[in-house]
């Protein structure tokens, strides 16, 4: 069993590659299980034809926790994906990395952590010690940092490798930064710029995902861009990470380096000029 | 407990805002206090007392309620959990509510004073502790002392006096120390040497109507020297000029009487004769022990620098040296004469015995 977790900017795509990744890796007969861990719990939903599978918060919330059971919480998608939305509180109150601990603690008991893979898409920064938790205690033993050449999405690609670089000298730690997958937003000299940050991270850009139209146009239709558009080129693009994030191996011992935040400036504005 | 311990004190002497705010609140008698938080920190404060007040002769434990939050409470937020127990404590019919936040309920951002301004029956105040996020015991001391003062009526609310007899407020009284009582009686003897009765106390056997009906009183005397925050608030809420702490030893409690008299305009003359007479009895009555060498024990943790100690060679004789009889530094300083008189009781116990 793979476990791998996607972390990025807000905005950037994650969800959007998370599903479509999982989609190319279940085409391969794999048995994927997919874990939003985003309050906003829109993760799983172009799997799941549009539809809003109810969270595992919520659920807890109702039914109190002793009386759910992995049917209630795990819902079957396209290609039999199994998916997941932890989900959170209302907005403004509670404490939402609490809620991920929760869920994942919930998930362990019901013994739904299975498959040949599990992909965790996790919310935009790690604001707390919560939204780690897939990076910790034995979860994802991968961690893909997905970015665009948007400034602000670096920005917040290097504080996730804080995290990592900081879990990494742990003795327990299992947890790699297994690459950077490059969300394009059509920015001049974005392919240089990710993958020359992607190198003094100590990283490697592992995918350039270029701006498509037909990821809108599944989007509308509620599907993943594999099952909407399989023949296209973007469908192509997914199943070439699919591939890649199958046979990758990084070392365990490959510890990341973040950026100070003048070297993220220099670097960002070296290509800016060119 | 001390409100003035060093620094390296901290750890072992004070509890969180919690327990500094109960030492208030809590001795509010018509009045229930919630802690909003995991039933944790109310068993751990409820023991705390049990066995500080316990240990002091009281055995009327305070009435304390917990939200009793869990962890979807925390996940969720603690709110709707708070609003259900402050409406349990009413169904006890309190005078008034007081709700402290805990360590967790700050870290989730509950919003405390929200809840309790949705009641209108009673008042429901809020104190500003946040467990050991809010600062040390001393804060929330401090916390609870302020809040209670919105209690204190907006109204001029005095009495029209036949006798004329005039009276103080006494504040911040330090529920946990063993001498509290002791402490009040030599203050409130004091007091009657000048003719003056205490109106109420804040807070110890104290009522709701006893704080609203704190401006009736003609000046506030503070058991501590707090800070001037807190004095201000007061003055501002009662109108009242104070007296910062209660007297230390014997130049004090003349002083005290001083202070007092010139605030209430009255001749202290036939105060200070009585209190010099009382001095003076108390010295003859320790004569035995006059001239004697002791050494103070610290127990590792507390400071001899009480001015009071200095006090002692002058009227006693008595010397501080490192050969001397070890006798343990008292926890604060002795209050007025009596308090000196009964140190000098205990320090002759361990002579006789050295």
């Amino acid at each position: 069993m793979k476990q791998i977790a996607l972390y990025g900017k807000g905005g950037i795509g994650k969800s959007t590659t998370s599903a479509n990744l999982s989609a190319a890796l279940s085409e391969k007969d794999l048995d994927i299980l997919q874990i939003g861990c985003d309050p906003k719990h829109d993760s799983t939903r172009m799997l799941m034809r549009g539809e809003w599978i109810p969270t595992v918060l919520d659920l807890i919330r109702e039914n109190g926790e002793k009386n759910l059971t992995t049917e209630d919480i795990v819902h079957k998608g396209y290609n039999n994906i199994r998916c997941v939305e932890a989900g959170g509180p209302e907005p403004g109150i509670g404490c939402a990395g609490r809620g991920i601990i929760a869920t994942f603690q919930l998930l362990e008991k019901l013994e739904a952590l299975y498959g040949d893979i599990i992909v965790y898409d996790v919310l935009g920064d790690v604001v707390c010690g919560g939204f780690a938790m897939p990076m910790r205690e034995g979860y994802a033993q991968e961690v893909y940092l997905v970015t665009s050449g948007d400034f602000m999405a670096l920005y917040a690609a290097n504080n996730i490798c804080k995290a990592i670089a900081r879990l990494s000298k742990r003795s327990k730690n299992r947890c790699t930064l297994g690459g950077v997958i490059c969300n394009s937003a059509n920015i001049e000299g974005e392919r240089e710029l990710v993958a020359e940050f992607a190198r003094s991270i100590n990283s490697e850009m592992i995918a350039f995902i270029p701006r498509s139209k037909t990821v809108r146009l599944a989007e509308v239709n509620k599907r993943t861009v594999l099952e909407y558009a399989p023949e296209s080129e973007q469908a192509e693009v997914y199943r070439e990470l699919a591939d890649k994030i199958i046979s990758n191996r990084p070392a365990a011992d490959k510890i990341p380096t973040p950026l100070e935040m003048d070297e993220l400036e220099a670097l960002a504005l070296r290509y800016i000029k060119a | 407990m001390n409100l003035k311990p060093s620094h390296s004190d901290i750890s072992r002497h004070e509890g969180c805002t919690i327990q500094g705010a109960l030492s208030i609140t809590a001795f509010v008698d018509d009045a229930i206090t919630i802690i909003h938080g995991p039933s944790g920190c109310t068993h751990q404060s409820s023991a705390f007392f049990y066995s500080a007040l316990m240990y002091n002769g009281y055995y009327d434990i305070p009435f304390i309620l917990s939200s009793e939050i869990t962890e979807n409470d925390i996940i969720f937020g603690g709110e709707k959990k708070l609003s259900e127990t402050i409406e349990k404590a009413l169904t006890y019919n309190p005078k008034a509510v007081f709700v402290l936040g805990t360590c967790v309920s700050a870290t989730i951002g509950d919003c405390i004073e929200d809840v309790c301004h949705e009641y209108t029956e009673i008042p429901v105040i809020p104190v500003n502790t946040a467990g050991f996020l809010g600062g040390s015991f001393t804060s929330g001391f401090e916390e609870a002392l302020l809040s209670s003062a919105k209690l204190i009526s907006k109204e001029n609310n005095r009495e029209t006096d036949n006798t004329e007899i005039q009276s103080v407020n006494i504040i911040g009284e330090k529920n946990l120390e063993s001498d509290v009582d002791e402490n009040y009686a030599e203050v409130e003897r004091l007091l009657k040497l000048l003719n003056i009765k205490v109106n109420m106390r804040l807070a110890r056997h104290t009522t709701v109507d006893d704080i609203r009906n704190m401006k009736r009183a003609d000046l506030n005397i503070f058991r501590e020297k707090l800070p001037v925050i807190i004095t201000d608030h007061f003055t501002q809420k009662t109108g009242l000029k104070h007296i910062e702490e209660f007297p230390a030893g014997f130049s004090g409690s003349i002083e005290f009487i001083n202070k007092i008299a010139e605030n209430l305009n009255i001749n202290p003359e036939y105060a200070i004769k009585k209190e010099t007479e009382y001095q003076q009895s108390i010295i003859e009555e320790f004569s035995d022990i006059k001239g004697k060498t002791i050494n103070f024990d610290s127990f590792g943790f507390q400071n001899a620098d009480y001015d009071i100690l200095s006090e002692m060679s002058e009227y006693f004789g008595i010397k501080v040296d490192d050969n001397g009889t070890e006798i343990p530094i008292p926890f604060s300083a002795p209050v007025g004469s009596t308090g000196i008189k009964r140190m000098l009781h205990q320090w002759r116990r361990f002579l006789k015995n050295a």
